[in-house]
């Protein structure tokens, strides 16, 4: 793609850049950096409301995550140097970023676009647990029950906990064997459910660039697919993440990266935190040449994106990317709930709506019970997530504001308790890959509750 | 009348080194006891700045920040001290992110918590290998071993470094992370599991007071 030019400029950056200690680079460019433009731009959060609705300060975070992004690059662990691209070239960078893209073959392929805020056209939905644990003989059914839903775009794997038995060990032999079983169990469940051609994110199971390098080539991750990696938090690289990043592009894959922010770590309260998250995403496309940018901040005590504090500054920095570029943005659900509690869908509620009229592309997951207990995921709660999607589509962010209120409401006490329900096994019918009544009964309630709040779903 | 530690203790939450030392050395040469510093003004306002920090109405940045100006004033005030006045750490703690794991901010976030709660912490990075933990812990005579692994795949790394140390009782391995649980910490012959940052405090000193 035209925007994918610059691999060797990123190289030479980071053997020749201002050499740095790590800890400086986090204190001096991160931490200063992000005081210094939340106070130049005159960034302050109404934190009595979740979403949004001030153009100016969304303009103003665009602004500043530039100047910040700018002066602050991405750090490379590997050479201890600092790549650098200054104000003009980002904005020059940025004006060739791609607005669409096809993913994913034959009638099974979509395509994903940038959207606007208060979009009326539907994001796409990555219907799956996004890389939770499961054990091998549920990898299957549960793929189904996420790829059988008609609202699901694309999917991503789960992790398998274990591979012929064996503990999956990093740079091991074992974390090879364990990629490729991950797509090959990936692309039966696609046979399986009817979706052949249906673009998934890989490899999940692995860590390492070798890991994710052997399957991912033919016979295992193709090129409709797309192609993940994670930069590390906050706005530093390795030459293996380098390294991968050089294998998708020399084969032609859809780059798809994400940065994943820790609220309340270096970039402080919201008004830091809207503006890192929104120059990582700047960052990904400029430094690592992403077709689409993505991301799932982070609490550092509960692990979730739901929290109040994540919606706000989640919100306010998928505006100010929707207003001022046209970079495809993603966000992945990362709820505390787990399946068989109705926590889990009112979470689906406040994000998918507060992402969808923020103008983000696509949403992930939801990665139910904030991803971490082996098999707390199931496919009903991503149906839930694509009827939300298309909803949210219809209505403003103002009418948006006091449906995320309502629902926000109803699991904030939730979220210290960790509600993470109940293994997928245990909610689905693994002959039928059909919700257990129970399972089907509280997702119809919630979903007649949240219609009488204004939500159409017709 | 206003506490002889305001200025002190306004040097340390705003992170001023130079104030922060300035102003404890100073105290300690008007006579007053450095174990008083640290037992009436300094220790109680740590432990507040990590009550803080666990609701979040500070962050990390600051959290650091007061640390290094503790840290500072530890040693700015060691040739004012006698023999009978050192001050003791509450206990070491080596930690670290395990082999094939890049993941640190969660890792920090633990050990600005332990600092700020007195503990010495020996922090080895992201990507640490068990060879370098397990040798740091027996050079730093450290009491715990504070594992991170967020991967599935890192676990086995944690794994090889509490069979390691099977062989030295006296140091307590416990683990955190998003893969790993009270199950799996029990299972596997850690000492201890943390949630959190919050929780690993609480955890650490429990396992030192034992």
């Amino acid at each position: 793609m035209r925007h994918t030019t610059r691999l060797l400029d990123i190289i030479e950056r980071s053997l020749s850049g201002p050499l740095m200690e790590e800890e400086d680079f986090n204190d001096q460019h991160v931490t200063q950096g992000l005081s210094r433009v939340v106070k130049k731009y005159d960034i302050q959060i109404n934190q009595d409301q979740i979403i949004n609705q001030d153009d100016a300060l969304a303009d103003r975070v665009w602004e500043a995550a530039v100047d910040f992004l700018a002066e602050c690059g991405v750090y490379c662990q590997t050479t201890n140097r600092v790549i650098k691209f200054s104000v003009q070239e980002i904005k020059d960078i940025l004006k060739y970023a791609p607005d669409r893209v096809r993913v994913g073959a034959g009638t099974d392929a979509v395509e994903e676009y940038a959207r606007n805020v208060e979009d009326s056209r539907r994001p796409l939905l990555m219907g799956s647990s996004i890389g939770t644990p499961i054990e091998d003989e549920f990898f299957v059914p549960s793929m189904i029950s996420y790829i059988q839903e008609p609202e699901v775009d694309v999917t991503m794997a789960p992790t398998l906990t274990n591979i012929y038995g064996y503990d999956i060990r990093t740079r091991s032999p074992l974390e090879i064997l364990s990629s490729w079983r991950e797509v090959e169990l990936t692309l039966e469940s696609m046979r399986r459910a009817g979706r052949p051609g249906m673009a998934f994110t890989g490899v999940g199971s692995s860590i390492s660039d070798i890991g994710q390098l052997s399957a991912d080539g033919p016979g295992g991750l193709r090129q409709t697919d797309l192609h993940t990696f994670g930069i590390i938090s906050e706005l530093k690289t390795n030459f293996e993440i380098l390294n991968k990043l050089t294998h998708i592009l020399m084969r032609d894959g859809v780059v798809d990266p994400y940065a994943n922010p820790i609220y309340g770590g270096l970039g402080g309260g919201m008004d830091g935190q809207a503006v890192l998250i929104t120059a990582a995403m700047i960052a990904l496309n400029v430094f690592f040449m992403a077709t689409c940018v993505g991301t799932s901040p982070t609490h550092p005590f509960n692990f979730n994106d739901t929290g109040k504090e994540l919606l706000i500054s989640s919100g306010l920095s998928f505006q100010a990317l929707a207003r001022n570029s046209h970079l495809m943005t993603n966000l992945t659900n990362t709820p505390v709930g787990g399946p068989g509690t109705k926590t889990l869908l009112y979470e689906c509620v406040a994000l998918t709506v507060m992402m969808t009229v923020s103008g983000g592309s696509r949403i992930l997951g939801p990665r139910s019970a904030t991803g971490s207990i082996t098999g707390h995921f199931s496919g009903l709660e991503a149906r839930f997530t694509g009827e939300l999607l298309s909803a949210a589509s219809k209505i403003s962010r103002s009418q948006a504001e006091e449906i995320v209120q309502k629902a926000y409401k109803k699991y904030e006490n939730d979220l210290t308790q960790k509600p993470y329900g109940k293994h997928f096994k245990d909610v689905y019918d693994l002959k039928t890959i059909q919700p257990t009544a129970e399972w089907q009964g509280m997702y119809d309630d919630v979903k007649n509750e949240v219609a009488k709040w204004g939500l159409s779903f017709d | 009348m206003s506490s002889p530690y305001e200025s002190l203790e306004k040097s340390i939450l705003s992170g001023d080194t130079e104030a922060g030392t300035a102003e404890a050395v100073r105290l300690i040469t008007r006579g007053i006891d450095p174990l008083l510093l640290f037992s009436e003004s300094i220790e109680p306002l740590l432990d507040d700045i990590g009550q803080k920090f666990s609701r979040l109405e500070i962050f990390l940045p600051e959290m650091v920040n007061a640390s290094k100006v503790v840290k500072a004033i530890h040693k700015a005030i060691q040739p004012h001290l006698t023999a009978d006045q050192t001050t003791k750490s509450k206990g070491k703690i080596i930690i670290a992110t395990v082999s094939g794991d890049l993941h640190d901010i969660g890792k920090n976030i633990v050990k600005a918590m332990l600092e700020v709660n007195g503990f010495e912490v020996h922090d080895l990075g992201v990507d640490a290998s068990t060879q370098t933990i397990v040798k740091q812990a027996k050079e730093f005579d450290a009491d715990i071993i504070a594992l991170s692994a967020l991967m599935l795949p890192s676990l086995p790394f944690v794994q090889d470094v509490i069979e390691f140390m099977e062989s030295s009782p006296s140091t307590k391995v416990i683990v955190g992370g998003g893969p790993v649980s009270n199950e799996w910490a029990d299972e596997h012959g850690a000492d201890g599991y943390g949630d959190n940052a919050i929780d690993a405090v609480a955890l650490v000193k429990e396992l030192l007071s034992n």
